[in-house]
């Protein structure tokens, strides 16, 4: 193998590397820029949904990462069917996803 | 004011209400109902959501320790009605009562684990 050739695969075995732990954990510190959009409700205890039905909405700190990832698809794909919950899933990415996710989840559990 | 009789006629029937709260059959009530929701909470959800709700054994099954009673019982009642799908849980909810969906929702919501993050 070439110097140049090796220098290649090296490249994009760490950026397989980087992208694979990115997506596996999601990054807490972009989560937390992403999640100015989920505080108006999730950060306000007791806040209630007014639309279609009030009830209390839920506490998402401590959450399993994955469980968040797939309600966020679930309303994406609109497998569920909050309204709201659905429009805002509509405008995030999977890695956004994950972000949101890694900052919600705070510490692995043991 | 227009609403200070109705609120004066209010009063009496409030302070009962909370001396009636406050007195030993409203707190055995309480317990019995607390017991009652542990007792099926551990026979039907901690398999799959663990201990108190904070254990799930799956990444995808979510945490119900400390979760809002409100959020709880609407959920059991979608996933009751249809309106909200999963296999394992529609089957769970189908056969629960409304008595215990508050039970469920009541000992969960009580337990430690869930926040509201800001």
């Amino acid at each position: 193998m070439t110097k140049r050739g090796g220098l290649l695969v090296l490249t994009v075995a760490t950026a397989l590397v980087l992208s694979g732990s990115a997506w596996a954990g999601g990054d807490a510190v972009r989560g937390k820029a992403r999640a100015q959009m989920c505080e108006g409700c999730h950060g306000i205890t007791d806040y209630r949904t007014a639309y279609p039905q009030v009830y209390p909405v839920p506490k998402i700190g401590n959450q399993e990462p994955a469980y968040i990832v797939k309600a966020l698809q679930d309303y994406k794909t609109g497998a569920r069917k909050h309204p709201s919950m659905r429009g805002i899933a509509a405008t995030l990415s999977d890695q956004d996803m994950a972000d949101l996710a890694a900052y919600y989840a705070g510490e692995p559990r043991k | 004011m227009p609403t200070e009789p109705k609120q004066r006629a209010l009063a009496p029937v409030l302070t009962l209400a909370l001396v009636l709260c406050a007195s030993p059959i409203c707190a055995t009530q309480a317990v019995a109902s607390d017991d009652a929701g542990k007792k099926k909470a551990d026979e039907a959800c901690a398999a799959c959501h663990g201990a108190e709700g904070n254990k799930p054994i799956t990444p995808e099954t979510p945490r119900l320790g400390g979760q809002e009673y409100g959020y709880l019982v609407q959920a059991l009642n979608d996933y009751r009605k249809g309106t909200r799908d999963n296999p394992v849980m529609s089957a769970m909810a189908k056969p629960l009562t409304e008595k215990e969906i508050r039970e469920l929702a009541g000992y969960f919501s009580r337990q430690q684990g869930l926040t509201t993050k800001r």
